[in-house]
């Protein structure tokens, strides 16, 4: 079998089989459906986003639960693959009557579920926080059907071009994923560019799924070519730390930017692991990923603090029945620190669905969400024309063995900073 | 030796018959195939296209270019096609399939054209794109290009098919054709071993003598018309074996 379907695994702390109230819900759970990458060269992003969530779901059910419901999670692997992502939803919605949806992880996987979210519209069945910052999910037709948390992949990659061009970098190519994820940030890149009266300077594509040891050389080929003073990413951590490899290996030694769905921490294991320091340092040098969420080391910050604490206390596992292949999970991390923040959320709008929730009740359990604080020092407001709840992009670069929040792009990435001499 | 020659050509006359049909035939499925093939392969490739072309309008008005590229990786899986790209009206590529790049040929092209080419891209093979226009052309083209070594490979799997099917039918042909010129030459070699004995022995008669002479076909005929010269012969002088050989009796 391909790609799971190997049946739901429900968090182990609890157990199933209560009286049932409504669908989804009985006396004394609620029960949420995931389908997530927990296999391939993605796996790192859905197992991490899962691990954040369970930090909060832990915490939420040993203090009683939700209005006294214990919150289940039923997960299926994808494989961050779009077929098996529709079949494990069809079983989500149909078999397993979740009360919704929550954590999906990747832009081919949820465009391909929010049609049947449309063609279920009966149901009231709503996608709660995917891991994706495309534009189907935020916009008509299908934008009803979904809410998000993080900023989206337009924000993203407006930040990054309007930074790269303060700082005098104008020639700027795209490497992406060629999937529906890549050509949201595609977009997302064209349009920012064209605010600047500016064109995409070279494109180059990779197909999904592809390893870290794939070979890179022929799309640094192609966008060298282009003569780019940065380079834009809009892919997977694998491929992504492939093409980082490569460009340094080739010479094309412009800033190469990744969007939060990359994976951070991922990446620079991949990139430094095994390697000296001159080299990995040689890698990541170049490196400027955009983030949806605070840097985990800011623990001035009272999300964050909450975060760590959640994840020391609780030590979330990846779901053992569905990871098969090798990983080792972050202690802190972008993705899980994102998986914690949409869990926090998602428990306070079904608090706020009272003593007997219900699918209809839930959009409107959502709009009383208003200037809530989240502990990030951005609020939180959610309403009819509102389906997005953060709007805030942080940049960070490699120090060392981690990302950190970058502060000042001219220093680091300016066409006159030292270490761009051999630029482009 | 006069029947195994008989039996050569008429062998050799099977296989020359079955490889004519062999050949012929497989001339005409390739011919046939292939014109069929291209045709209903052209033919779908306008209708996939012309599908997603109006799959695309509202998708394309919405600017929403990951829905629109999620919708050419779903044809993608289609058997046969090898590449799809879409391009709007001023002829920037808004969504297509190609890896690393799109093919300098395909950027050398003219986007908003929809006339069947066929291209041999690096990397991709040969292929028959076709386009089909996005609200007359006002918002774009969509071009799909179908892999034309599918073609050749249907045509090799029919004449294949043909192959094996024309083979079978020789190598029962062949056993059909040895057991009728067996069963055929047997009269005649009764006949020649009749005639053989009556020229050694003519007043002899023998059991042999009595199955040919009783046979009411041409061979039965002939073994009677052999017995009644060797009779009128005997009656004036009789013959000497030697002058009566298989060969002056098969002549006869």
């Amino acid at each position: 079998m391909g790609y799971g379907l190997a049946g739901g695994v429900a968090a182990p702390w609890l157990k199933l089989g209560a009286a049932p109230l409504g669908t989804g819900v009985t006396d004394t759970e609620i029960v949420l459906g995931t389908s997530a990458a927990f296999s391939g060269p993605s796996r790192g992003l859905g197992i991490e986003l899962y691990r954040g969530a369970n930090a909060c779901f832990k915490e939420v059910n040993a203090g009683g639960g939700v209005n006294g419901r214990n919150v289940v999670l039923r997960i299926y692997d994808d494989g961050y693959q779009p077929d098996p992502c529709v079949k494990n939803t069809m079983t989500l919605m149909l078999e397993d009557q979740v009360f919704l949806l929550f954590g999906y992880v990747g832009t081919p996987t949820v465009t391909r579920v929010l049609p049947m979210l449309k063609k279920f519209q009966d149901r009231s069945m709503f996608l709660f926080f995917p891991f994706t910052g495309a534009q189907p999910q935020r916009q008509p037709p299908y934008g009803d059907f979904a809410f998000n948390l993080r900023a989206s992949y337009a924000q993203e990659t407006g930040g990054l071009v309007d930074n790269f061009i303060k700082v005098g970098r104008d020639r700027i190519a795209v490497f992406y994923q060629a999937d529906a994820y890549g050509r949201s940030g595609w977009a997302g890149v064209r349009a920012a560019l064209k605010r600047h009266g500016k064109t995409i300077a070279g494109e180059a594509t990779y197909k999904r799924g592809s390893k870290f040891t794939s070979v890179m050389r022929r799309p640094v080929q192609i966008l060298q070519q282009a003569d780019p003073q940065a380079v834009i990413c809009i892919g997977a951590y694998a491929a992504c730390a492939a093409f980082a490899r490569d460009a340094v290996d080739l010479g094309l030694r412009v800033p190469i930017a990744n969007l939060s769905f990359v994976g951070s921490e991922n990446m620079l294991k991949l990139l430094t692991e095994g390697r000296a320091p001159e080299q990995s340092a040689e890698y990541t040098r170049w490196l400027v990923n955009s983030q949806v969420v605070p840097s985990y080391e800011d623990t001035t910050i009272p999300a964050v603090r909450e975060y760590r604490e959640m994840m020391a206390r609780h030590d979330p596992a990846p779901p053992a029945e569905l990871v098969t292949e090798e990983y080792t999970p972050f202690q802190h991390s972008f993705v899980s620190l994102e998986g914690y923040l949409d869990a926090k959320l998602l428990v306070e709008v079904l608090r706020r669905l009272g003593d007997t929730p219900s699918r209809e009740g839930l959009e409107e359990a959502v709009f009383t969400v208003q200037d809530l604080d989240l502990g990030l020092g951005e609020r939180v407001s959610f309403g009819p024309d509102r389906r997005q709840g953060l709007q805030t992009v942080y940049y960070t670069v490699v120090d060392g063995d981690r990302f950190v929040t970058l502060d000042d792009w001219g220093e680091r990435f300016s066409l006159d900073a030292p270490d761009s001499s051999a630029a482009s | 030796m006069k029947i195994k020659r008989l039996f050569q050509k008429t062998l050799f006359g099977v296989i020359g018959m079955f490889g004519l049909i062999g050949v012929s035939t497989s001339g005409l499925a390739i011919y046939t195939v292939d014109g069929h093939l291209s045709t209903e392969y052209v033919s779908n490739s306008r209708n996939i296209a012309k599908t997603i072309a109006d799959s695309s309008v509202d998708i394309l008005l919405n600017r929403d270019l990951a829905t629109l590229q999620s919708l050419i990786d779903q044809f993608l899986g289609i058997q046969g096609i090898k590449y799809i790209y879409i391009a709007d009206e001023t002829g920037e590529y808004l969504a297509h399939t190609f890896v690393p790049g799109i093919p300098e040929e395909i950027r050398a092209s003219d986007p908003q054209s929809v006339e069947t080419v066929e291209r041999s891209l690096p990397g991709i093979g040969d292929c028959v794109e076709v386009g089909s226009p996005i609200l007359a052309g006002e918002a774009g083209t969509v071009h799909v290009g179908m892999d034309k070594g599918l073609i050749s490979l249907k045509i090799q799997q029919a004449v294949g098919h043909q192959v094996w099917i024309i083979a079978a039918v020789f190598i029962i042909g062949v056993g059909a054709g040895v057991w009728f010129v067996s069963f055929a030459s047997r009269p005649i070699g009764q006949v020649l071993a009749y005639g053989t004995a009556l020229a050694n022995s003519p007043t002899r008669d023998t059991q042999d003598a009595d199955d040919v002479l009783g046979r009411n076909d041409e061979a039965g005929d002939l073994a009677r018309l052999f017995q009644f010269f060797a009779r009128a012969k005997e009656s004036d002088a009789p013959p000497k074996a030697s002058d009566a050989s298989p060969k002056d009796a098969d002549a006869s």
